[in-house]
């Protein structure tokens, strides 16, 4: 791992570990309702927390909004050229798409990031809280690597392919 | 005529108890200004150009200005990323671990706040250095606080 | 598959199947419709009731530019499947609605015929490139200043294959300049393309085994050698003009010294907006497949963060191994 990765993701699992402390809590707004505060037009401004900004650089960043009972996660990874954003949109998209199998990831992400994840009181309560941060700093190196790798992929793909079609001119 | 059975008439009763951003903060008796900020910036300044990190560290986290506006907490906010850049990554733990946990609270709203802003990101790497040493020293306490805590910087 | 054939493998495996049947005594009775790639359709039947005699015929956006640029395309076809046993190209029996017809006679044929056969759309579209070769010759053999001269003004030859897509064929007397005419209708395969075409023009240079490779550029302005060709199309162009690449390539004497390699040559170039598209397709998909086992590792992960139903500690059971039931 790099140097400047590791004071990243620490940054990212403590400050999880701090949001991720929620408790049920029946809306006050309307009645037997139990939505994710942080998702909802709220009027109630005391139900949400400080929003916590992390920043490896520009390019790469993570927004955890946290609420009485919800917290909104949303991560931009790092697009350094054209074919790491289209990369980074498929790659996103196509995990978006599968998001009932996430669970925890919103199927569409906050203005300005990548991808966001909607963590609950539910959520909380059926799933370790430690395992589950694990899971978002596990997905955060990932992505990384699965991008640059996709990236060095395609590159020596259109090589291969290009000297293969040329070599057939070769007498 | 818009539509009326939309119209939020909690909105228009003074006794809901609905709280919006503005009732949250405390109550401060009055507004410092910029002017007021200018004898401790200047502090740190000459501070920072003395090599004395450890004592502008100390400056800053204690009594940050919480009930000053806006612009003056951004003026005096660049003064403290400047500050903060400038320390060296070895130097950082031994700052930190001087800080009691009222500092350590002061400290950790400065780097979120660091972090949230474009002049903030582009040393980002200074700041999760700062990040990871405080949370060496302190774990998760100062993180807790600054989610509940009103006072901004 | 890393290589595109040049022929029609639907194509050929019908007539195949047509000529068994045929010597096995009970001929087929066929009406098949085949589509290749750049819009070219063709169709095998029967000749009438006359079984022994299949007819094949093309239709390919590029027969009417290929035949402008000698205006001889019929005859350049007729010889070409006259050097085969049992084809030929009939006038009379054209098709309707189709370009070309062939007269396949199932009781003289070979395998080379069939190959023949199959090669139809690449045959139409090589004219051009035989008349540029015929130039390019022709022209090597006057005096130099002549040579230069004449060269100039030796007219750029355009086969209107696709739509909006044309290749560009301008003969030389050292050299015949191939220029494609791309456009990319997806965003995702505009990036990918440059990459790809990056590479092509780069492998030239780092491979030394394939230096002798025609020589390939990349631009996204129409190269000289076609500008008032191109300016001619560029009203048809003009809406898609921030997509539109223009790839060259340029043939040496040597890549076109032979019958045998101005065929491959020919066959290749032909075939080459194909293979490069089809390569960034299958880039596509094989990151498709990825994501998905990469979709299935994380899922993996989260799936150890869910709690246990019971874990065995706290679950009693019966002698008999049951649970206990509180």
């Amino acid at each position: 791992m790099s140097q400047s990765l590791r004071p990243y993701l620490t940054a990212v699992r403590y400050s999880l570990q701090a949001a991720l402390n929620l408790s049920n809590f029946s809306s006050q707004e309307v009645e037997r309702h139990n939505r994710p505060e942080v998702e909802v037009d709220n009027t109630s401004a005391e139900l949400l927390l400080q929003p916590m900004h992390i920043a490896r650089n520009e390019h790469e960043q993570v927004l955890i909004e946290p609420s009485v009972n919800s917290v909104r996660m949303s991560i931009k990874v790092k697009q350094a050229d054209e074919i790491e954003q289209i990369l980074v949109h498929k790659f996103t998209s196509f995990l978006e798409q599968r998001a009932e199998n996430f669970y925890v990831l919103r199927r569409v992400p906050v203005p300005g990031y990548s991808i966001s994840f909607l963590i609950t009181n539910k959520h909380t309560e059926t799933m370790i809280t430690e395992k589950l941060i694990e899971f978002i700093i596990d997905f955060m190196e990932e992505v990384d690597k699965e991008i640059s790798e996709m990236k060095l992929f395609l590159n020596a793909r259109a090589r291969f392919a290009a000297e293969a079609y040329l070599e057939q001119f070769v007498y | 005529m818009e539509d009326w059975r939309r119209i939020d008439i909690d909105a228009y009763d003074p006794e809901s108890g609905r709280l919006t951003a503005d009732d949250l903060k405390p109550p401060y008796s009055h507004t410092v200004s910029l002017q007021e900020l200018q004898p401790t910036i200047q502090q740190l300044r000459s501070y920072t150009s003395s090599g004395d990190f450890a004592a502008a560290v100390e400056l800053f986290t204690t009594d940050p200005p919480y009930n000053a506006d806006e612009q003056a907490k951004s003026q005096y906010f660049s003064g403290i990323l400047e500050v903060l850049t400038q320390v060296r990554q070895v130097d950082i733990a031994n700052i930190v671990k001087r800080l009691d946990r009222k500092q350590q609270d002061a400290l950790i709203k400065y780097l979120y706040k660091g972090m949230s802003i474009p002049e903030g990101q582009k040393h980002g790497g200074i700041l999760l250095a700062w990040f990871e040493k405080l949370t060496q020293v302190a774990g998760v306490n100062p993180i807790v606080h600054y989610l509940s805590d009103r006072r901004t910087v | 598959m890393l290589h595109l054939k040049p022929y029609n493998l639907l194509v050929q495996k019908t007539l195949t199947e047509a000529l068994e049947a045929y010597n096995n005594g009970s001929p087929l009775t066929l009406d098949r419709i085949i589509s290749d790639f750049d819009y070219t359709t063709l169709h095998i039947t029967n000749d009438g009731t006359d079984k022994s005699n299949l007819l094949v015929s093309i239709r390919t956006k590029a027969t009417q530019s290929c035949n402008e640029s000698g205006n001889d395309l019929q005859g350049f076809l007729q010889a070409k499947f006259d050097e085969v046993p049992g084809l030929a190209l009939s006038s009379a029996k054209k098709e309707a609605g189709y370009d070309f017809t062939i007269t396949v006679d199932l009781s003289q044929i070979t395998a080379q015929s069939i190959v023949q056969a199959s090669l139809f759309k690449i045959l139409v579209m090589s004219y051009p490139f035989y008349l540029a070769f015929g130039q390019s010759n022709a022209l090597s053999q006057l005096n130099e200043i002549d040579q230069v001269e004449k060269s100039k003004e030796a007219r750029a030859m355009v086969i209107k294959y696709r739509d909006d897509e044309n290749i560009y064929i301008k003969p030389s007397f050292d050299r015949i300049t191939v220029i494609f005419e791309t456009i990319f209708q997806d965003e995702t395969d505009k990036v990918f393309g440059k990459v790809f075409l990056q590479e092509f023009v780069d492998a030239r240079k780092r491979n030394r085994s394939i230096q002798s490779a025609p020589q390939v550029l990349f631009s996204h302005e129409p190269p000289l050698e076609i500008q008032e060709v191109a300016q001619q199309h560029a009203h048809v162009a003009g809406a898609k003009k921030s997509t539109r690449r223009f790839i060259t390539f340029v043939l040496f004497p040597r890549h076109y010294s032979s019958d045998e390699l101005m065929f491959t040559s020919v066959s290749q170039l032909a075939l080459f907006r194909n293979y490069f598209h089809y390569h960034i397709k299958c880039a596509k998909a094989y990151m498709h497949s990825r994501m998905r086992y990469r979709v299935d590792t994380f899922i993996k992960v989260l799936n150890r963060a869910k709690l246990d139903e019971e874990t065995e500690s706290d679950s009693r059971r019966t002698i008999t191994g049951r649970k206990m039931v509180y």
